[in-house]
């Protein structure tokens, strides 16, 4: 019986795996890149202050290793940011929109249009200033685990949200 | 039925509301401050008689203080039906005014607590679909106006039900006092201890902590001390300790399976189950069949041996009232085999999913709970040996390991899905064994996740995420991921039925 399922779903049923997937805009990994900047130097400012200030003597005969570790630590995830970036894609079909995104673990979600509750676009600063936006998602399941798309251009990701908002309606 | 309560002018609540709105705001504030009157009775004879005549008169300014607000709030609640709508007025200073179609109603529920058991009157709960105001409560209302006022919203929602032969409906579940005591006793003691555990503990934590933070640690700590240094010496003691374990996470399952479940009878209704439980609080459920998401049967061992298993049915949670609680599952303890096939029946029109081949996850779902599994052992016992210094800790692996080893073996054989055209069955549980029930079509959204150590060994997990929580799939391979994922997406998109 699983077996006339599975032939059903392999002719007929569009197929999430082979669907074209766009890049999000490459300038967005200049608003990574500035945005893990900022970070590290607050993380590197912190460390600073707290040799000043804060740290015991016995701490301090280790002080060369936490700026070492801590240099580690930010050249790591950076680089893996980079890597990870070619992943984030989207796609559009009539009836749903989908991400995928990740470099050791990748995920794949995929929302239909009929279980959306509202959709945002929201700019931050640093993406303002590359005219980028970001589009949450939002259905009734689990907030945490909602679509978010991050560096679509504005304008892009304006039809997008005006393309839902008229498929939901209809 | 008709008295003549047709709500068309504003009427306030019974009463003798009043006292229930009284207790209610005196609770409140007890929640509030219940740690400083435990500090103020514990020394209460270090105050002067002076100084006690401060505090009566405090205690007697608060409480008047709090009648008078009380009965503004009483005053101020009132409400009425008009152009079928619901309209509610409340607010001493900031004045609300909120109004409800029927068509909005989802829901009229009844519950009474033990006060409300002792004046005679009902709470009704007005559940609403959407967005901010999710629910209304009138604290109190007399039997007749709150049965009238049902009607009269009921009525105008579905002109077609027929409320007297609700009336003779047979019930399809009662339990009985004594079925109720077979379920206790059967019950998953061990997670009623931890519960049981954790509320003792965080509440003796607060304590610790205000007490502390005044300067008197000394007591709670010297007491602590005391008792841990004669629990490591005195094996007799350990004993005893155990034996007291066993008695509190019995009497804890018993305290809890009567008090909420005391009663329990279900009525199978037209399109919705109503359901009437609670020791001191009695409620009144009624559960729409297009509202509920998921439906799990879970039984345990010592369950399946006399033939019962419990119910939890898991409604969409709507609006606001997601993120203030979480609202606790609607379950029906003590089914018997048949009361299960008539839930299952009522709920889904089509059950061929239940012949289908059960699908196990991939070998490497084995492969990495045991890796998981080991590695954790490794790491607590890395732990134990630094703390301690013993390597005899290690004696306990001849124990520890063959139980881990049995309760992933479980929880591997308990780990397995059917998937027919509408639905899916998804089985899991290690000491406990749950079935989950699921239209394919109420699905939010789905994901799909590999690492990339799952990707070499060609599986992924598959996540649905419905409106009241997700559903894993771990561990299945890929090819069949991909065919869920999509069979999944169609359903969804194809579907014109509402999801709640």
């Amino acid at each position: 019986m699983s077996e006339d399922f599975k032939n059903e779903v392999v002719i007929q049923l569009p197929n999430i795996s082979i669907i074209p997937f766009q890049n999000i805009n490459k300038a967005y990994i200049k608003v990574i890149s500035i945005n893990f900047f900022l970070i590290s130097l607050t993380s590197f400012i912190g460390l600073f202050l707290l040799q000043y200030y804060l740290l015991s003597e016995d701490i301090l005969q280790y002080i060369i290793q936490l700026y070492l570790g801590l240099g580690t630590l930010c050249i790591l995830l950076y680089g893996y940011f980079l890597l990870a970036f070619p992943n984030r894609k989207y796609a559009i079909r009539n009836k749903d929109i989908s991400y995928k995104y990740g470099l050791l673990v990748f995920k794949t979600t995929t929302v239909p249009f009929s279980r959306i509750q509202h959709v945002e676009i929201d700019e931050r600063p640093i993406s303002r200033f590359f005219n980028l936006a970001a589009i949450r998602i939002y259905t009734a399941g689990d907030d945490s685990d909602d679509l978010v798309i991050k560096g679509i251009q504005k304008q892009k990701a304006l039809e997008i949200k005006e393309f839902i908002s008229t498929t939901i309606n209809e | 039925m008709n008295k003549g309560f047709s709500f068309s002018e504003f009427s306030k609540q019974s009463p003798k509301g009043l006292l229930i709105i009284y207790l209610a705001e005196i609770y409140k504030v007890l929640k509030l401050f219940w740690i400083f009157l435990f500090i103020l009775f514990k020394d209460f004879s270090k105050f002067t008689s002076y100084g006690i005549i401060y505090i009566y008169l405090g205690v007697f300014v608060l409480l008047s203080f709090l009648f008078i607000r009380s009965y503004l709030i009483y005053l101020n609640f009132q409400f009425k039906v008009f152009n079928d709508h619901f309209i509610l007025k409340k607010g001493i200073l900031k004045k609300t005014n909120i109004e409800i179609p029927f068509q909005r109603i989802q829901n009229i529920n009844f519950k009474q607590n033990i006060v409300q058991q002792l004046i005679g009157v009902f709470e009704v709960n007005i559940e609403t679909a959407g967005s901010n105001d999710t629910e209304i409560a009138i604290k109190a209302l007399s039997l007749e106006k709150a049965t009238a006022l049902k009607k009269i919203v009921s009525t105008a929602k579905f002109t077609d039900l027929n409320l007297k032969k609700e009336k003779e409906l047979e019930p399809i579940l009662t339990i009985s006092p004594f079925a109720l005591l077979k379920v206790s006793l059967t019950e998953n003691h061990l997670q009623n201890l931890m519960l049981f555990l954790a509320v003792l503990f965080g509440f003796f934590n607060q304590i610790q902590q205000v007490s502390e933070s005044l300067g008197q640690s000394e007591v709670l700590g010297g007491l602590i001390t005391d008792s841990t240094s004669n629990l490591s010496t005195n094996l007799v003691l350990l004993f005893i300790v155990l034996v007291l374990l066993t008695l509190i996470a019995l009497l804890s399952s018993f305290v809890k399976v009567f008090l909420l479940h005391f009663n329990l009878t279900t009525y199978l209704k037209k399109d919705a189950f109503e359901i009437n439980q609670g020791l001191f609080t009695k409620k009144t459920i009624v559960l729409k069949k297009e509202k509920i998401q998921t439906i799990t049967f879970s039984t345990n061992p010592l369950k399946r041996a006399i033939g019962i298993s419990f119910v939890t049915f898991k409604q969409a949670v709507s609006g606001k009232a997601k993120k203030k609680k979480k609202e606790r599952p609607i379950r029906l303890v003590g089914c018997k085999q048949e009361q299960l096939e008539v839930i299952k029946n009522t709920v889904y029109s089509n059950l061929d999913v239940l012949e289908k081949q059960k699908v196990y996850p991939n070998s490497y779902y084995a492969k990495r709970l045991f890796i998981y599994a080991g590695l954790f052992l490794l790491v607590v016992y890395s732990l134990l040996y630094f703390i301690f210094n013993h390597i005899e800790i290690a004696y306990s692996l001849v124990l520890v390991l063959p139980i881990t080893i049995l309760l992933i073996l479980k929880k591997i054989k308990k780990r397995f899905y059917k998937i027919s055209d509408s639905m899916i069955v998804v089985g899991k549980g290690v000491l406990e064994t749950h079935l989950i029930f699921l239209n394919l079509f109420k699905v939010q959204h789905i994901q799909l996740k590999q690492s990339i150590f799952q990707k070499k060994s060609k599986v992924a997990t598959i996540i649905l995420q419905t409106a009241s929580g997700k559903i894993n799939l771990p561990c299945i391979s890929y090819l069949e991921a991909i065919q869920l994922y999509n069979h999944t997406l169609y359903k969804v998109e194809t579907s014109k039925k509402s999801w709640m």
